[in-house]
């Protein structure tokens, strides 16, 4: 009895932390809409309606938009997970993204297959690369992660300026922005008639295999215990906890990397410096609010894809200004910190 | 002859009456009295966890009693904070994490102290030479322009001395002041204390090292177990006395077999699982161990008695594998079993369930691996197995580890590290902070380990607990400031191995 | 006599640029001094700018600049009460306060002024001609003919190094940041210190927002600190915590971004992008220690007690 009651309660405890935040999310979110004088039930309802409302809607906007946050929400979680503040994300998704881009529109010969393998390593490639600047400041010198791979971003962002403004910028030269992939590069749509594109079954892939990995697999573990207690990583005896969160920091920056190229690959067909209107931060958020489970990402992508495809409807249908959904993200954000805060200042207090 | 006496009928700088500190069910001090005369050099004498340090906090306004008074100069007070007790003229030299690294030596003294600063928070003109002059009038050599973190122990020790006598002080306390200091640099220290002792401060010696207290201290208190057991002038007490006063007689306790007797040092070398030879270890300018050898053997409990800090941490990572010496070989078996001091964070992860825990340590063996996966299934039956062989009271293999109490998640480390080696056991302190019954299980399952193996592994057991050495351990040596020392057949007593581990076989010749 | 010209009005222009970065970086630093890296900062800069905005627009520009401030502060006061108060990751909650106050000032801006942001006309502060240093040829009219912010930021950098390095609560202040626990055992309130700390980084970026409306441009629009609070931090790494330090490095990314300006309107085919990244670059460097020994406050971005 007391075992049944046991498994419920833990079964039950990753999601309540998660469901509460979203609950006192929304409470704060009707309230601050009530109080800037629109309908919280007018809103909510065209938000969802623009995220939900029909198949194409969900499948062309709803996922198209989720699919950046997944890719970039697991590479969030595998830093995090083995204790890397990787607020990277960002700049390693345009570094990807730019290095494949840059490989595509060079080698348009190259047959279909190949092209897509070779774009997709280079893409990782590129993200792991803008990542090993800060993995090398860490063990080297000991410089924190956070405020490395915080320049990092920005470095990022112009050199992508520079590169679509010049070595790369379109042939017509009309637009900061490169010359469009050769169709061998990009991605099939999923259903015929939406816009959603097989980039997002990579990141459903990648989120099964993350799950897997992490869970069922001693690398996986090894990640778990270097982040929650690399102290006792150590005395296991068993591998060196360092060595792990760095191969996880950089899995990381790969996986930002193929975000980026992905986005362009299934969606722009082009590389410009505004690729990303700041997955790499939101995907702080997905990837806490998924409590870093990889499987749970995919959910947390998708709310938050249906935060950005509703927000429009929301903006059109209810009156309500697009710009509430990135406060509203915020304050998932927040409530899921409180609760955390509150669920251990209350485990403290039972022991 | 005493300073105390010079001083006459002036209210005590300190005294403590009937003083009770509790941290959840452990009683830190147990109606504890003690009283510090102007100008006395007050030796404050136990082992490690006797409540030393927590009666100097509580003096220090660090802690705040539970029961019993704290009388400042003959005034009751109740302490708040550190800066209350400063106000009073309290001050403390803790061992660890009092001054800013970053910060020169007379940043840190500027920064405890009232005087350096106008009033409009501004330095106050002419602080420095007045602090230069103190250092000189205390015989003190610092340099006030180095920064605490380039500065060696002993300089970082005289800052923290100047820093709390640059303002009144009636009371100083220094909480084992000595621990880290060369002997050379013990006696410049112990001069010091004389020298402020002379100008009517009461200081305080928290210590473990008998010889040092009695070459400075007038009157000695001996705390055991949070209990005052001895006070009075130093001069009253041999070096022996105190000695037992501080460890206790050994109390009657049941033997689980007989002792395999020291004559057996000549067995057959392929009994021997782990040895180090000339082991130095640690940070390269102050090694923790500085020249260690040893034998583990099969069959046989190894004990290594001595105060924690003379290396225990070090030699227990060389062992398992996890510090690399810098000088002298050691041969260890590769995955030797480990129950670290800290079984908290370094035995068990506290957010992991109980299976995951002991995956922890068996996650790469052939038995739990299915292809390239985890045999979760295989290690929650282990799991189980183990729970219910160790007799741990536990809701079952989901349960975190952070739950289960102290005894119980030792109960679980025992069991896991016992699984995992039939070569070579380390066990620090196994014992530390369980009741007498979860003590007593985890001793009698390192010993049948010991004896009943198939083959019977190698048990070292490292522990400042004298009374569980002498119960288990087969040969026993003495871990003091980097160095073993064995203990002959006819020194197998509390207090003789005391004596040694407080380093005061010298005094005790002496005498 | 054109080059003279251009190179003034290039001096201007980064002046211009470098005074809001200045005036939040300088707040950064204190913050960071105690421990806190507030990242929130880029929010305090939008509600300073969106404050700035509608107090000036009520009560005249210089009410605006008292208005920035107090939104300012009152975004890193939300800050201050997750990172500081609850101890949670301060990366993290400065992140979401960043997010939600991109997102709630363009939430109330188009709620208040319209969905379209119809073009806000604010009446700018005047200049303040100082007598004398204004008559400096070059640098006069660039550097003492300007608004009040400017010679805020002047007066600041090297008062707050004074109070950092010459004042028992500077010294308390660093000690927080170094070690809390050694602070604390001096008696020094290290929660409450840390806060005043974020308070203070928050009004001096809600300045930086104001002076971006109510100086630099006459007008708001949504997200226009366009990473300005994020640059802030970087400009503190490339200063090395060090006020007057702050204040070089906040020139120079200001003359880096006037650089490109001048350098479109000259034509010059020159890969502009590249002068931005530069300054990031070199605080990477100045991390890595190139430019001699630079460390941050050893518990920055840490929550206490740990």
């Amino acid at each position: 009895m007391a075992q049944m009651g046991l498994r419920i309660a833990r079964a039950l405890q990753p999601v309540a932390q998660p469901v509460l935040a979203l609950a006192a999310t929304l409470a704060v979110a009707a309230a601050l809409l009530a109080l800037g004088g629109h309908s919280p039930a007018d809103a909510f309802g065209a938000l969802v309606q623009g995220a939900f409302g029909s198949w194409n809607r969900f499948l062309s906007f709803t996922l198209v938009q989720a699919t950046p946050l997944l890719l970039t929400g697991l590479a969030v979680a595998v830093a995090f997970r083995a204790g890397a503040w990787n607020i990277g994300a960002e700049g390693q998704l345009l570094a990807g993204a730019l290095a494949g881009v840059a490989l595509a529109i060079s080698w348009p010969e190259a047959s279909a297959l190949v092209l897509l393998a070779a774009t997709f390593a280079a893409a990782a490639a590129g993200g792991a690369a803008w990542a090993l600047v800060p993995i090398a400041m860490k063990t080297r010198m000991g410089v924190g992660e956070v405020i490395t791979t915080l320049l990092m971003n920005f470095v990022a962002l112009f050199l992508a300026q520079f590169l679509v403004q010049g070595p790369l910028r379109e042939s017509r030269g009309v637009f900061n922005m490169t010359d469009e992939i050769p169709a061998a590069a990009q991605l099939a749509p999923l259903f015929p008639g939406t816009r959603l594109h097989a980039g997002f079954l990579v990141g459903l892939l990648l989120a099964g295999g993350l799950w897997l990995y992490m869970s069922r697999t001693p690398g996986g573990f090894r990640v778990r215990v270097a982040g929650a207690s690399p102290r006792a990583a150590v005395a296991s005896g068993r591998f060196d906890p360092a060595r792990v969160v760095r191969w996880s920091f950089l899995a990381s920056g790969a996986i930002a990397g193929l975000a980026g190229w992905i986005q362009v690959a299934g969606v722009t067909g082009r590389m410009y410096e505004g690729l990303s209107p700041g997955w790499g931060y939101t995907a702080i958020a997905v990837a806490l609010l998924a409590r870093l489970h990889p499987g749970a990402i995919v959910i947390s992508a998708v709310v938050f894809g249906a935060l950005g495809a509703g927000g429009g409807a929301m903006q059109r249908d209810a009156g309500v200004p697009e710009a509430w959904v990135r406060g509203t993200e915020a304050l998932l954000i927040l409530a899921l910190l409180a609760v955390d805060r509150g669920f251990r200042a209350a485990s403290k207090g039972d022991s | 002859m005493n300073a105390a006496d010079a001083h006459g009928d002036a209210p005590p700088a300190a005294r403590l009456a009937g003083v009770t500190k509790r941290f959840g069910a452990v009683v830190a001090l147990d109606r504890v009295c003690f009283e510090l005369a102007p100008g006395e050099i007050h030796g404050l004498l136990g082992e490690n966890g006797a409540g030393k340090t927590t009666l100097a906090r509580v003096l220090a306004g660090l802690l705040s009693p539970d029961e019993g008074q704290v009388e400042i100069a003959g005034t009751s007070v109740r302490l708040r904070n550190a800066a209350d007790a400063r106000r009073l003229g309290v001050a403390m030299v803790h061992q660890h994490f009092s001054l800013v690294p970053r910060f020169t030596g007379f940043e840190n003294v500027a920064l405890f102290n009232e005087g350096a600063w106008t009033p409009r928070g501004r330095a106050t003109p002419g602080y420095r030479a007045h602090v230069e002059a103190r250092a000189a009038e205390l015989g003190l050599a610092v340099d006030l322009d180095m920064r605490a973190d380039q500065m060696s122990v002993g300089q970082r020790q005289r800052i923290e001395i100047l820093k709390a006598l640059m303002s009144e002080t009636r009371v100083l306390l220094l909480d084992e002041p000595t621990a880290v200091l060369a002997p050379k640099e013990v006696e410049r220290l112990l001069a010091v204390l004389r020298r402020v002792a002379r100008s009517g401060t009461g200081v305080v010696l928290v210590a473990h090292k008998l010889d040092e207290v009695l070459s400075a201290a007038g009157r000695v208190t001996v705390l055991r177990r949070g209990k005052q057991v001895l006070a009075g002038p130093a001069r009253d007490f041999s070096a022996r006395e105190l000695a037992v006063a501080m460890v206790g007689e050994p109390v009657g306790r049941d033997r689980f077999s007989d002792k395999i007797s020291l004559e057996s040092d000549g067995r057959e070398s392929a009994d021997v699982v782990a040895s180090l030879t000339d082991v130095v270890a640690g940070s390269p300018e102050a090694p923790s161990l500085r020249g260690v050898t040893l034998a583990a053997r099969r069959g046989e409990i190894l004990g290594v008695a001595g105060v924690e800090g003379n290396g225990q941490r070090e030699l227990a990572a060389v062992l398992a594998g996890v510090l690399q010496p810098l000088s002298g070989v050691a041969r260890v078996p590769s995955k030797p079993g480990w129950m670290p001091l800290d079984r908290g964070e370094e035995g068990l992860v506290g957010d992991f369930p109980l299976d995951e825990n002991v995956a922890l340590a068996l996650h790469d063996e052939p038995a739990f691996r299915r292809g390239p996966w985890l045999d979760w299934s295989g290690i929650k039956k282990r799991t189980k197995a183990l729970l219910a062989d160790a007799d741990v009271a536990a809701p079952g293999p989901e349960a975190f580890a952070a739950t289960l109490s102290g005894g119980n998640q030792q109960r679980l480390l025992v069991a896991r590290e016992l699984d995992r080696s039939k070569e070579l056991l380390i066990a620090e302190s196994p014992t530390r902070g369980l009741d007498v019954k979860a003590a007593r299980a985890v001793r009698r399952r390192l010993v049948e380990f010991a004896r009943n193996g198939e083959p019977p592994p190698a048990v070292v057991l490292i522990s400042p607990d004298l009374d569980e050495i002498l119960e288990l351990a087969d040969r026993i040596l003495v871990l003091v400031r980097g160095r073993l020392l064995p203990v002959g057949p006819s020194d197998r007593s509390a207090t003789a191995i005391g004596a040694l581990m407080l380093a005061a076989g010298d005094a005790v010749g002496r005498r | 006599m054109a080059d003279v010209g251009v190179f003034a009005s290039f001096l201007a222009a980064a002046a211009g640029l470098a005074i809001p970065l200045a005036l939040a970086a300088l707040g950064e630093t204190v913050s960071e001094r105690a421990g806190v890296i507030n990242i929130g900062l880029e929010g305090s800069v939008i509600w300073g700018a969106l404050g700035g905005a509608m107090a000036g627009l009520a009560a005249g520009p210089y009410a605006g600049l008292a208005g920035g401030a107090i939104a300012g502060t009152a975004a890193a006061l939300l800050f201050g009460l997750f990172a500081v108060g609850l101890n949670t990751n301060q990366i993290i909650t400065g992140t979401a306060v960043t997010i939600g106050s991109l997102g709630f000032t363009g939430a109330v801006f188009q709620s208040r002024f319209g969905a379209t942001g119809l073009a806000l006309e604010l009446k700018t502060v005047p200049s303040w001609k100082l007598p004398l240093l204004s008559e400096v040829p070059l640098l006069g009219p660039v550097l003492f003919d300007r608004a009040p912010t400017f010679y805020v930021v002047y007066l600041l950098a090297p008062a707050l190094w004074w109070f950092l390095f010459r004042t028992r609560w500077g010294l308390a202040l660093r000690s927080v940041g170094e070690a809390p626990d050694a602070a604390h055992a001096a008696g020094i309130g290290v929660i409450r210190t840390r806060m005043l700390a974020v308070l203070f980084g928050g009004f001096m970026a809600g300045l930086a927002g104001a002076h971006l409306c109510l100086v630099h441009t006459g007008t708001f629009s949504e997200n226009m600190s366009a990473g300005k609070g994020f640059i802030a931090v970087a400009v503190v790494v490339l200063g090395r915590w060090n006020p007057p330090g702050v204040l070089a490095a906040a020139c120079f990314f200001g003359a880096a971004e006037a650089l490109q300006y001048v350098l479109q309107a000259a034509n010059a085919d020159l890969p502009y992008p590249l002068f931005l990244a530069l300054p990031y670059v070199l605080s990477l460097a100045a991390l890595a220690g190139w430019f001699g020994r630079s460390r941050a406050p050893a518990t920055l971005a840490l929550p206490w007690p740990r």
